[in-house]
């Protein structure tokens, strides 16, 4: 069914203006500066030491499509890695490119974790991209980018 | 003249909202990584503090005990709530027990819209994971009268915009999109909600029971909030319960 | 103050050289510093984990920086690799200083 016939069923107009509230507020959302801001681009040149990173596909970020709540975003990083002394990651750097701190964590890790993986859930402030950047212990630095688009709105 | 704006600007939005809502309901894979984050729900702290504080009451052995029930038979029980239970001389959740339970072991009970009390009722729902919600409304009268008040809660249309449960959970209406979130069945059909409260409120940051979640739903649509634990409401848990009938339950449940 | 948190092993059953996943769980609002009180409208400050220390039986297994976006009520997911019994550690500090920790044994079948 679609909405307007909804509401059209519901035969209240009243509805529509909880809607509107809403969405005016959300055009007059300013960005704030937080205590910590933080660029991604900023980020990115002080990890790599101003040397950069490519995407690759040994570096897979799962991120929903779609998140309905930006307060609890499940992100899950995996990076192909055989972890061993010699070859291992040894950071997975999460950032969210809008937040005004951009950096979410900075997993550092060992051969003794056996897998590459780091999963969490962050807190986006808007529709954005999150990346991954994996640092391996060759000194190359690996991305992988998913974009989240965070919807508003809800019944409580 | 900036308010005309915005107004046009919203009704702008709401029209394309009205041919595309499927742009913002979120896909299976979405569902999908979300129903992962279940393995590690936040609330799994919060129903390991109940599982403490029904451990300091004797734990489920005297809850068993109190109920007049045997240990092994004590999750199916669980899965029959609410229940008329004859010693209170009424229809009562979970936590309406726990109260009782703790005056009679000389405690102070915990008020039933605390966290204590969420988290006991979590764990204490939480033992009969796995088992089908049996609720029974024709056990006696008394079931009987609290499922048709359940049902008239429900459907009765109060406060400043004469909504009603049904408004937004009747069949015709289930699945179009109500400030951007489709609406869900309720039914064992759908999300079968009876079966997976008390969950983790990831838009609350905290875990909330059934009789919570009806009282946020209330306050939004501007109907005078009814108390936890007072007859309608416990009606109401009944009369969602019943549609949840034979799913498993599950607690903690995770919602938006 | 006192934080409740768990740390969680999947498989439960595990032995020797297997790769498991560890689940660690912290109740923590994680406030950003740019929420305002709704009642008094006041900017609620800025209280967050920062750091996230594993430790298996005295060894750094993993540290986890950690800032203000992180969702409330945080949950960590690493793997480690079993490497006989003993006990993993993990210190949570926060912006403010302060420090807690938690731990659970590391129990390998055969």
């Amino acid at each position: 069914m679609q909405r307007r016939e909804f509401f059209k069923k519901l035969g209240s107009a009243a509805a529509i203006t909880a809607v509107i509230p809403m969405m005016s507020f959300a055009a007059d959302a300013k960005k704030q500066a937080g205590p910590n801001e933080f660029s991604y681009e900023k980020a990115l040149d002080v990890i790599t030491g101003g040397k950069g990173a490519k995407a690759s596909p040994k570096v897979s970020l799962k991120a929903p499509a779609i998140a309905e709540n930006g307060a609890v975003v499940p992100i899950t990083v995996e990076v192909e890695s055989p972890m061993t002394e010699s070859d291992y990651v040894k950071a997975i750097h999460i950032f969210a490119t809008k937040n005004s701190n951009s950096r979410s964590a900075s997993v550092h890790l060992t051969p003794a974790n056996g897998k590459a993986i780091f999963a969490a859930r962050i807190k986006l402030g808007s529709t954005q991209d999150v990346i991954a950047l994996a640092e391996m212990s060759d000194g190359t630095f690996l991305t992988a980018t998913q974009s989240v688009k965070v919807t508003i709105g809800g019944c409580g | 003249m900036k308010t005309g704006i915005k107004i046009a600007l919203s009704l702008a939005l709401l029209s394309s909202l009205s041919f595309g809502g499927e742009q913002f309901a979120m896909s299976d894979s979405d569902r999908a990584m979300y129903a992962e984050m279940l393995e590690n729900n936040p609330a799994d702290i919060m129903v390991a503090n109940g599982e403490q504080l029904l451990g300091n009451l004797g734990g489920e052995a005297a809850f068993a005990k109190y109920l007049g029930v045997s240990e092994d038979k004590l999750p199916e029980y669980i899965a029959g709530f609410p229940r008329y239970i004859e010693k209170f001389k009424m229809v009562v959740g979970i936590d309406q027990v726990l109260q009782a339970m703790m005056h009679d072991a000389g405690e102070k009970p915990f008020k039933l819209k605390s966290s204590d009390m969420f988290d006991m009722l979590a764990y204490t729902k939480s033992l009969a994971n796995g088992v089908k919600s049996n609720i029974d409304i024709d056990a006696n009268q008394h079931m009987k009268d609290a499922y048709a008040l359940g049902q008239k809660t429900f459907d009765t249309k109060r406060g400043g915009r004469g909504l009603s449960c049904l408004s937004c959970h009747a069949p015709a209406v289930i699945g179009s999109v109500l400030r951007t979130q489709p609406l869900p069945d309720l039914s064992s059909k759908g999300v079968a909600v009876a079966a997976t409260w008390p969950a983790y409120r990831m838009t609350k940051s905290s875990l909330r029971t059934l009789q919570r979640r009806f009282q946020g739903c209330m306050k939004n649509a501007l109907l005078k909030v009814i108390p936890i634990g007072s007859p309608e409401m416990v009606a109401l848990e009944v009369y969602l319960t019943k549609q949840a009938e034979g799913t498993e339950i599950a607690i903690p449940g995770l919602k938006r | 103050m006192e934080r409740k948190s768990l740390i969680k092993i999947k498989p439960k059953k595990y032995k020797n050289g297997d790769v498991v996943k560890i689940n660690f769980m912290v109740m923590h609002p994680m406030e950003t510093g740019l929420r305002k009180d709704k009642k008094t409208g006041k900017i609620v400050p800025a209280q967050y984990i920062n750091n996230v220390k594993f430790e298996y039986n005295g060894k750094v297994i993993t540290t986890i920086n950690v800032w203000e976006s992180l969702s409330a009520n945080p949950v960590f997911t690493i793997y480690m690799k079993i490497d006989g019994p003993g006990e993993l550690k993990v210190t949570f500090t926060e912006n403010t200083g302060e420090v807690n920790e938690t731990s659970t044994k590391i129990k390998p079948k055969g």
